[in-house]
Parts: structure tokens; C-alpha cells; sequence
């Protein structure tokens, strides 16, 4: 069973039509809401599912530290979430809400995009590898087998390898292979704070076909970024912290994985060690495994990636560029920005500092903001790809060394 | 829901889709099912007048990508471009909503609906007015039976498409519940 603070989420999706005599859950992003901030009116931001031309998408907010250019590369592509790069220069894009994965063609002076897939629940996750395109929904895994020379492939579908659980709530994807040709895939918990069922709340491998599977990681509420760190192979992964437990917190996490089976805290330990308010345990925090940093009060972090091209300068080869998609449980905004995280490869030492600002205005403390970055990918010039989910566009981020 | 609402108006809604692909201007074809001004008359077809421009977007989206599935409005939105969809849900959020003209309110089954929807919250999202924003609908002064319909597929897990927070909030509640709200949501303005 799940127990949640307030209601039985498993129910949710088994059990609603013999409901009658059972309590009743909030939403699950509500679950834990104190009376406090019953009334309260913050609710998740809403999407663009339409296009926005690039006249409309203002370039210009966006700041960038000396050196450093920001363009418009690719637009039209509303919903436009994690990036993999093909064999041969296409980029595969996942959505969530509108169902698509896109695919953007380099012309040149310009991208073009089609529809790869469409009707999907959320296939958020994109990956490829070996000439293959595999695309994770919610609810489907398919394969689309030299798509880059083939455009009308049929997929192969995998799903039932993969034993996807059925609760939708935290289980859109995002899914990497590398470095050791295995497939990286989260499960979210299916809740804002819950007990999950043994199948959620983790981070799991799989071989390309869905054999193998192992679980990496557990503890784990909503991580839909990460990275291997350049040098030691280990995993980097973001993780979302709870709501309505105040503008202050817990916080979001970068969490590195040292080593198969830790514990990562979730549902009774958060951040640096906050005890969870609702489910309560003795010792929560004990045996979990603490964050590399903490990456700020619901700032929604995302897309990790560790730069490792020569574009840049020399001091951000090997450090992380990490989104924050920006917060919507806090009374005013956070986030909205790509930060540069620097850590010793044992974990120690984070500092984060501001890299790409301009999404929103701080001053203001309004939610006024004008796009929402998403995930990022180095290009092979070593140029950074930034996707906007809000304006369903792809930034391209470039540096050129001052004139003298 | 089947056709049969507007069953009699098929033959006029396939020569306007006919025209419709070329005249790029769908609004008369809403108006068949819709109402002229966006607040239906049609047993089962909800009102579309005053509600967020994005939430009429994003279901236009959603029916055009059969994400969200509907056997009317499938072939009423096929080939809507971004831009049309845009321009239909500002043309109906510009207009203003009114309660269909339905028997008196019963007071009982307001204040229960009342009740019910301070319980539920409602107004967290939906705004305490009810009139919705952005990417969430206005419930006041819609069609009792579309109400009553809508909630009943939420909480029964019929609804395809977007998020799964309305089958939550809904759940557990009885089918006498589900009425009671809709007949106090549908007399609000």
C-alpha cells in the first residue's frame, strides 16, 4: 500500500469507480497541503501547446556571463523538452501534454521540424543510440530503428519488456544511455509526499531491450535530469523537493550516485536532512545519502549536463550546467535560469553560480516570466542547446574570446 | 457523448467543414453545436463563451492531436492551424458567458453544491469566483449536464487527455455529489 499524508494514492487509479465509502485524496501535487494554505491559489504554471513565432520570443532578456552569445536556433516546436542528438547531426525532442516527439534537421541558416511520433501519454524521453531512436512515454517504449535515413520507420514496440507501473503522476521520462550501453530511466514517486509501492521513487538500468533491469538508486521523488560525470562514469541526477512546506523549502537536490543501491531520502528525509512534516519515521535521515548541493526551493531542476567541449572557456570544462525550470509552490518566483555548478568529482565543494538569467524578472517578484528552460545539449562544436517548454524553442549558446 | 445533440444540424456542419478548409473561418460550425454566441443551447455540448483563451486553445489542441478523444470534435478541428486555434479561443474567450435557461435553481441542491465545492476547493484553481484562468476552465454559468457529464468522466477515468488532476480532486465523490455541484456551478455567473 501507499500511505500518503492524507489519502490512499494507489486508489487513485484501481480503484475510483467503487470509491464511494473511501477518503478522499487531494490532486496529487496537493497531497500534504496544510490547512494553513488551504485557500492558497499557487497551482503548476500552464504550458503553451500552440506555436510561438520567433518574433514573439524575446532573445534579447536573456543575460549570459562576458563572452558568451545567445541565439534563436530552432522554433515551432511547441512543448519542447529533453534533446538527443542522432548519429548524424538530427536532434530528437520529447514532449509532455501534447504527445509529439520532434525532429529538427539542420539546414544551415535555418532547422526545420517534423513529427516523428504523435498521440502519445507524455514521451517525455528521448535517446539514441547505435542509429536508433528510442522514445519512453509514460505508458510505451518504442524504438525507431534507422530513423535518421528512414523517416516513415515503423517503430518497434517495447513496452512490455520494459514493465512500465501504471501510476502516471511523476512517470514521464527522461532517459540517457552512456557510458556503458545500458539505458537510464527514473520512476518518480507518484505523489507531492507519499509512501510509494516498491516499483516507484528509484532509478533504474536497463539493457536497450529491456532485459536487465536493476535498480540504481532509491529514495527518489522526481528526478528528470542527469548526467555522468566526465571522469569517474558516476550518475549526476537532479531531484524535484516536496511542496507546501513553505517558500523556503526543502530544496531541490544534485544528487551523485557513488555507488549502485543508496538511498536518497525520499519520502522522510529531504535535502541536507529536513525531517518530512506529514510522514514521519525514527531517524529519518539516517543511511540516506545527502546531496552534492542544493540547487534552491522549488526551483524545479531539470537538465543536467556536463560540459566537456573546447568552446568554452578552460574553467568550465567538466563542470555542470544545470536548469531550473522555475518554481510554482512559492510565493514569488525561483529559478527560471541555467546555473554553472562546480564540485570536486567526490562531491565535495559545490558552489553554484548564475549562468543564463532573463526568463524572469526578479525585481518585479511577480510570475511575469516569459519562457522556461528546460534541458540542454552540447553540440559537437561544443555550442549548448537550451530548450524552452514555455515557447517550444531551442536556444543555441555560444562563446567567442573578447577581442583584445 | 454520441452525436445524436446535433444529429439534425449534420448535413449543414459537412458543407461547412467542406468550405470551412478553404474559408480557414470554423466559427459558424461552432456556432451549429455551440451556440451563436458560445453559450449552447445543445443538450450535452458545453458552453465555450468566456472561457480562458488558453484553456480553449490547449483543448483545441488537444482534440486536433487526439490526445484528447472526441468523435465530434475530431473532425471539427482536423487541420486548424496553430494560428486558427488561436483566433477561435480568442474569439470565445472575448465573449461573455450566461447560464443556459434551465428550470429554477432548487436551494437545496445549491447550498449542498456550495458546500461541496468549498470542500473541495474548487477555487484554489478554478479561482473563488469559479470563472477559471488560463490553462483552467470557467465552471460558472456552464451546462448543468456537461458539468454533471464531465465530472462523472474525471472521476471515472473516461476523460482522455491532459493532466490527471480533475480525476483526483473528484474522487470518491458520489454520482448525487457530482449533481449537486453542477447544479449550483451551472447557476453561478
Amino acid at each position: 500500500m501507499i500511505r500518503t499524508a492524507v489519502g490512499l494514492v494507489a486508489l487513485i487509479a484501481f480503484g475510483a469507480a467503487h470509491a464511494q465509502d473511501k477518503p478522499k485524496p487531494p490532486p496529487a501535487w496537493h497531497q500534504g497541503k496544510p490547512p494553513a494554505m488551504a485557500d492558497s491559489k499557487l497551482a503548476p504554471h500552464a504550458g503553451r501547446m500552440t506555436e510561438t513565432p520567433r518574433s514573439e520570443i524575446p532573445i534579447d532578456n536573456l543575460k549570459l556571463p562576458p563572452g558568451f552569445a545567445v541565439e534563436i536556433w530552432a522554433t515551432g516546436i511547441p512543448g519542447a523538452r529533453a534533446m538527443a542528438l542522432g548519429d548524424k547531426g538530427k536532434i530528437y525532442v520529447g514532449t509532455r501534454i501534447i504527445g509529439r516527439v520532434y525532429e529538427i534537421t539542420d539546414e544551415g541558416d535555418r532547422r526545420t521540424s517534423r513529427v516523428v511520433v504523435d498521440k502519445l501519454t507524455q514521451p517525455a524521453g528521448v535517446a539514441f543510440a547505435d542509429g536508433s531512436l528510442y522514445v519512453m512515454a509514460i505508458d510505451k517504449v518504442l524504438r525507431f530503428d534507422g530513423i535518421e535515413n528512414n523517416p516513415n520507420d515503423q517503430p518497434m514496440d517495447l513496452t512490455a519488456k520494459f514493465n512500465l507501473p501504471p501510476l502516471q503522476h511523476h512517470n514521464w521520462k527522461y532517459i540517457r544511455f552512456v557510458p556503458d550501453k545500458k539505458l537510464y530511466v527514473p520512476f518518480g514517486s507518484p505523489c507531492n509526499i507519499c509512501e510509494p509501492t516498491a516499483e516507484y521513487g528509484q532509478i533504474r538500468r536497463y539493457n536497450p531491450d529491456g532485459s536487465g533491469m536493476e535498480v540504481l538508486a532509491r529514495g527518489v521523488r522526481n528526478s528528470v535530469g542527469f548526467d555522468f560525470h566526465p571522469k569517474t562514469g558516476e550518475l549526476w541526477f537532479t531531484d524535484h523537493g516536496r511542496d507546501w512546506m513553505g517558500d523556503d523549502g526543502p530544496q531541490d537536490e544534485l544528487n551523485r550516485l557513488s555507488k549502485t543501491g543508496l538511498n536518497f531520502g525520499f519520502p522522510y528525509c529531504h535535502a541536507q536532512g529536513v525531517p518530512d512534516r506529514d510522514i514521519k519515521k525514527a531517524d529519518p535521515c539516517k543511511d540516506v545519502t545527502k546531496p552534492v548541493a542544493l540547487m534552491g526551493p522549488h526551483a524545479a531542476v531539470m537538465g543536467v549536463q556536463f560540459y566537456t567541449g573546447k568552446m568554452f572557456p578552460a574553467e568550465y570544462r567538466d563542470t555542470m550546467l544545470i536548469v531550473r525550470k522555475g518554481s510554482w509552490n512559492r510565493s514569488k518566483p525561483f529559478g527560471f535560469d541555467v546555473v554553472n555548478v562546480r564540485a570536486s568529482a567526490d562531491g565535495k565543494n559545490a558552489k553554484v553560480t548564475p549562468f543564463m538569467t532573463g526568463f524572469v524578472d526578479a525585481k518585479e517578484g511577480t510570475y511575469k516570466f516569459s519562457g522556461r528552460p528546460a534541458y540542454l545539449l552540447q553540440m559537437p562544436d561544443g555550442a549548448l542547446l537550451v530548450s524552452d517548454e514555455q515557447l517550444g524553442a531551442i536556444y543555441r549558446v555560444s562563446y567567442a574570446a573578447p577581442k583584445k | 457523448m454520441t452525436s445524436r445533440p446535433c444529429k439534425g444540424r449534420w448535413a449543414l456542419l459537412t458543407a461547412l467543414l467542406v468550405s470551412a478548409a478553404a474559408a480557414q473561418d470554423r466559427v459558424p460550425l461552432c456556432a451549429a453545436c455551440h451556440g451563436a454566441d458560445g453559450n449552447s443551447e445543445t443538450p450535452g455540448i458545453p458552453s465555450i463563451a468566456g472561457q480562458p483563451k488558453l484553456f480553449l486553445e490547449t483543448q483545441l489542441v488537444l482534440f486536433r492531436e487526439e490526445v484528447r478523444v472526441s468523435p465530434q470534435m475530431q473532425p471539427a478541428v482536423k487541420g486548424l492551424s496553430d494560428r486558427e486555434i488561436t483566433r477561435l479561443a480568442e474569439h470565445y474567450a472575448a465573449l461573455s458567458a450566461r447560464p443556459a435557461r434551465n428550470e429554477p435553481a432548487d436551494p437545496a441542491q445549491v447550498k449542498r453544491g456550495m458546500a461541496l465545492a468549498q470542500e473541495l476547493h474548487c477555487g484554489s484553481c478554478h479561482l473563488p469566483d469559479l470563472r477559471g484562468r488560463q490553462q483552467i476552465p470557467r465552471l460558472a454559468a456552464q451546462r448543468e449536464d456537461y458539468l454533471t457529464e464531465s465530472m462523472l468522466a474525471y472521476r471515472d477515468n473516461r476523460r482522455s487527455g491532459g493532466d490527471t488532476i480533475m480525476a483526483a480532486a473528484l474522487y470518491g465523490l458520489s454520482g448525487a455529489d457530482i449533481r449537486a455541484l453542477a447544479h449550483y456551478l451551472s447557476r453561478l455567473r
